[in-house]
């Protein structure tokens, strides 16, 4: 222990012999780790946003379908089991929030214009909190019940119809006998959702209405669940195959989406990756520092070894500097990541970028989102690595030949 | 003798009432009839207008009922055999090219027919200003010694069209004059006009007629009337796929 101390207070002191060289080595270590984590937190918030969006675009972490609907979604391919059936086993199974839906490609026309759309069949008070729109922000009224008549669009898609709340637009499908679906629908709302993609390409209307239209009975597309936390989805996921026939699919929002369910495995990898590169730069400045400093004390350290100093003793003092240059660094860089995330808290405004953010799927506020893991896993790979790297200077500087090393001339 | 003219002339009253004042749906009923007849078959050419290049195309039309219908393209030879098939609400069409039969699918039919100003819905479903409109007789004119209705309809609120309103000019003798159609806020939007009327084969029949949008004066679809067959017998075996693909002409 008091050898120890004796190590510890010798590499203080060297430490700041050239106090210089030591603050520009202590900057470099700071911002290196400062970057880490500001940039961890950064993508986090990225991905973070890309499937929260993603996932609104297929509200239900959750979801069941005719297992040929994936491929073809083709209204031959419904749910065997009648609505009013899965709306009895949904009903007492303690789930958080589920809807049955009708989702049909269509085509949607007016006076001027024609587009093919995504038409959805809702109960809009099963939707409440499991869509993407924001219904606090819609023009005129949202749907009101199962059996409404009229449809609400996105804001964009009125635009490319010219059409506007209060006019009659016709919307075309086709039927399980894949005779021709259509009929004429007034719009009474038009909303906004966080992507343009959205606006254009969903069409709302209600659920029974569009049964009558496609001529399906009681019957439906597709069960969406959600519960409430994206990242852990199999809970829900086996209670609703536990609840549903055998022979229809139940998959995740991973499966359904298997890009953003890739990301999110990608993305723990990546930041690693990220924080190995930056610390490969960073450690060529603290290998370089401690040769330098090994390097300069070639007599000294001669004279401790002469004196009876053992050489793990010297090996332990090098080793014992470049951690305290590292743990000083990386205070440092935690408190300076701290500081800059925390007023950026509110989200970055990235809006001029906005297009180009939206082809990737994100939105255009960004909110960095500081994770401890991804703090810890920055701060361990730098202390392990660090430690590893000045292994090599120490060593050389344990197995100094004492005579050789004092009258080695500087 | 008195009494029998009175009772008479109440039976009548009915009658004379409908002729003074004409029911505008049974007009548009009748103009319909008078321009399909109970069965068809035509011999048309239809020319495609655009600011940079014209085409046209022959083509021979059978026509049975209400609802179906059959057109096959017969020059130029590009496009000879080219063919289009209605039976009730659905649409099929045949090109040699590829030798297939294909549904047209409903995303398609608000698309363009033949590359033409006609939308495959117009072409599919001619007839549904029948029960798919409320109409009402806006005036009654005079051109050239005929009487011209002018019949205003509007489409049933579920019913599958985007006007907001269509206006028909009818003359007397049940030839549409001219078609046009508003968007919701009343604004005219495209048009269909009679330029010529002919007698064939002993009716008056629009032999010449273009289908033009408002907004682009120098873009339309003409089509031209040149011979008709009314009331014929046809076998309902031509309006099948079998003969789409492979004719059965006459």
């Amino acid at each position: 222990m008091r050898t120890f101390r004796i190590l510890f207070m010798l590499a203080w002191r060297n430490l700041w012999r050239n106090h210089r060289r030591t603050l520009i080595m202590l900057a470099a270590i700071g911002v290196g780790i400062w970057a880490m984590i500001f940039m961890t937190a950064l993508t986090q918030g990225m991905v973070n946003e890309m499937i929260k969006d993603g996932i609104s675009a297929l509200p239900g972490e959750v979801q069941v379908h005719n297992p040929a609907y994936l491929d073809d979604p083709n209204i031959n391919n419904l749910i065997a089991t009648p609505d009013s059936e899965l709306e009895k086993k949904f009903t007492g199974a303690g789930l958080v929030q589920w809807a049955t839906r009708i989702k049909v490609p269509a085509v949607i026309t007016s006076e001027r214009e024609s587009r093919g759309v995504t038409l959805l069949g809702i109960d809009p008070q099963r939707e409440l909190g499991m869509t993407f729109i924001d219904l606090d922000n819609i023009d005129g009224r949202f749907l009101e019940d199962a059996a409404d008549n009229a449809v609400v669009i996105g804001r964009k898609l009125a635009t490319t119809l010219e059409t506007e709340v209060g006019k009659r637009i016709v919307l075309m499908s086709q039927d399980p006998d894949n005779e021709i679906a259509d009929r004429g629908f007034r719009v009474v709302g038009l909303f906004g959702a966080s992507q343009e993609s959205f606006e254009e390409t969903y069409v709302f209307a209600g659920k029974e209405t569009l049964q009558k239209l496609l001529k399906i009975g009681d019957h439906v597309t597709e069960v969406v669940v959600s519960g409430g936390d994206y990242r852990n989805v199999e809970p829900v996921f086996e209670k609703v195959s536990a609840l549903v026939d055998e022979d229809l699919q139940v998959s995740r929002w991973t499966d359904l989406d298997s890009y953003l369910g890739t990301m999110l495995k990608v993305m723990d990898g990546f930041v690693l990756v990220w924080v190995i590169v930056i610390f490969l730069a960073l450690s060529f400045g603290l290998v370089n520092t401690l040769v330098m400093a090994v390097f300069e004390r070639v007599r000294e350290i001669g004279l401790m070894l002469a004196l009876g100093m053992r050489p793990s003793s010297i090996l332990g003092q090098i080793v014992i500097e470049s951690m305290l240059l590292l743990f000083l660094g990386m205070f440092i860089g935690n408190v300076l990541a701290w500081l800059t995330i925390i007023p950026l808290q509110g989200g970055i405004d990235i809006s001029i970028v906005a297009e180009g953010m939206e082809m990737m799927g994100a939105s255009s506020v960004l909110v960095p989102q500081l994770r401890l893991q991804d703090v810890i896993l920055a701060n361990c790979v730098v202390l392990v690595l660090g430690f590893l790297a000045s292994l090599s200077p120490a060593w050389r500087a344990s197995r100094y030949e004492p005579i050789e090393a004092i009258t080695k001339a500087n | 003798m008195r009494y029998l003219a009175i009772a008479a002339s109440w039976l009548l009253l009915p009658a004379l009432a409908l002729t003074a004042e004409p029911d505008a749906s049974q007009i548009v009923r009748d103009t319909i009839d008078n321009w399909r007849g109970v069965s068809s078959y035509s011999e048309m050419t239809m020319t495609i207008h655009r600011p940079d290049w014209e085409r046209s195309m022959t083509m021979r039309g059978w026509t049975k009922g209400d609802d179906q219908s059959l057109v096959r393209v017969t020059a130029p030879q590009k496009d000879r055999g080219n063919g289009t098939l209605i039976d009730g609400n659905s649409m099929w069409s045949f090109s040699p090219k590829v030798n297939r039969v294909i549904k047209v699918p409903s995303s398609m039919m608000a698309q363009s027919w033949m590359g033409s100003d006609f939308s495959n819905k117009d072409i599919a479903k001619s007839d549904d200003i029948i029960d798919q409109y409320d109409h009402t007789l806006l005036s009654v004119s005079e051109e050239n010694g005929f009487k011209v209705y002018e019949i205003e309809s509007v489409p049933h609120e579920e019913a599958a069209v985007v006007w907001g309103k269509e206006v028909l000019r009818i003359r007397e003798d049940h030839v549409l004059l001219e078609q046009k159609f508003f968007d919701q806020d009343g604004e005219l939007v495209k048009q269909l006009k009679t330029l010529k009327i002919a007698e064939m084969d002993g009716r008056q029949t629009a032999v010449q007629q273009r289908m033009g949008d408002v907004d682009a004066p120098d873009e339309w679809t003409e089509i031209q009337i040149l011979q008709v067959e009314f009331d014929i017998d046809i076998p309902d075996s031509t309006f099948t796929q079998s003969n789409l693909r492979n004719p059965r002409e006459r």
